[in-house]
């Protein structure tokens, strides 16, 4: 069956097309919202040209972030049930695939895990430089962006 | 909220087969009167990270029967906790909670019906749609002494599918099961089918 290959992390058990269905669901809405259209979290340097080995740190470090901070409080204003249904959706799956991205954590594995926080870290210093409001509903309007790499991995 | 007079729901089950899951419970009984039901759901994520936060079903906030199909609202491989209520006019009664969490990887699968028929020289089956998340996986062989048993992964629903050229005379047969992506679980295999060229569908 399809599953995800991240370097050494494989993750079974989430079905992409139904993540880009919940995002589909609710993009419009979602990505309305965000009125900064001159600052992109998920830029080119956070993405681009990442090793498949170094893959599976970025994308764990990318979801516990997007789970604990972007998602988190979303759900309280979201009266919609659309969005909430398409919401539990994304975040029970991207739940799923970060409890199963367990990337190695030995020595000679410390400069690809290095590059992959550096990474993260300009998602994280871009986040913090806007409102969190602001901040997470534009991270949550980049779950695009996301997927799309991520969909890379997918086999 | 209206003032819980109504008496709860009781009973609360889900009965999943084949990845079609449907919530069931005893109806709340008040003589003359409709009553109806509330269906909501959290996933895991909810449950560890907003607990507050339930989400009415797609199909059943409200719903007149004592049974609610939660296949659309059961989107990831993680446990979902359930709960359902009844109300009637202002009435509504307490929320009734699954006692045990419900995990669509625990879900009953049966071996896939098919159906094999021969076109001309050529071993077709056509196979059940069971949707998307569905693979079957269809073995066949010439029946004789030490014939090799072919595999093939069919992904397509309910359209015939052509599977071998067979020989004048020889007999073959064919049985199948399926393989669900997301829980990473076969069926058990159907009955073997077996077909001869110029014949009848034969018994096994």
């Amino acid at each position: 069956g399809q599953e995800f290959q991240f370097g050494p992390c494989r993750v079974e058990g989430v079905a992409l097309q139904e993540l880009w269905e919940a995002f589909r669901a609710m993009k419009d809405i979602v990505q309305a919202k965000d009125n900064i259209t001159s600052v992109r979290l998920l830029r080119k340097e956070v993405l681009q040209n990442v090793s498949d080995t170094e893959s599976c740190y970025l994308l764990r470090a990318l979801l516990k972030f997007y789970l604990n901070t972007v998602f988190k409080n979303y759900l309280d204003k979201a009266a919609d049930s659309r969005i909430r249904k398409s919401f539990s959706t994304l975040a029970n799956n991207f739940f799923v695939i970060a409890s199963k991205l367990q990337p190695s954590q030995e020595k000679e594995m410390f400069s690809i895990s290095e590059s992959a926080r550096r990474r993260f870290l300009l998602f994280q210093r871009a986040f913090k430089q806007l409102d969190i409001q602001a901040a997470q509903t534009k991270a949550f309007g980049e779950v695009d962006i996301l997927l799309t790499w991520m969909e890379r991995f997918y086999q | 909220d209206g003032v819980a007079v109504l008496p709860a729901p009781q009973n609360l089950s889900v009965q999943s087969t084949n990845m079609k899951h449907l919530l069931m419970w005893s109806p709340v009984i008040v003589p003359g009167e409709i009553i109806y039901y509330f269906v909501e759901y959290q996933g895991e994520y909810e449950s560890l990270y907003m607990s507050h936060i339930w989400i009415p079903s797609s199909w059943c906030s409200p719903t007149e029967c004592p049974e609610c199909d939660i296949t659309d609202d059961i989107t990831a491989t993680v446990p979902y906790k359930l709960r359902v209520r009844a109300t009637l006019g202002s009435q509504t009664s307490a929320w009734s909670t699954l006692p045990h969490p419900f995990n669509r990887n625990s879900t009953t699968l049966t071996p896939p019906v098919m159906e094999v028929t021969k076109d001309g020289f050529h071993l077709v089956i056509k196979l059940e749609d069971l949707g998307p998340q569905f693979e079957f996986l269809v073995a066949y062989w010439r029946r004789e002494p030490g014939a090799k048993e072919h595999v093939q992964v069919v992904r397509s629903r309910g359209i015939p599918v052509h599977l071998e050229t067979m020989e004048p005379g020889a007999a073959y047969c064919v049985k199948v099961r399926t393989f669900v992506k997301v829980i990473g679980r076969h069926s058990p295999s159907s009955q073997a089918e077996c077909v001869k060229v110029q014949g009848e569908t034969l018994p096994l």
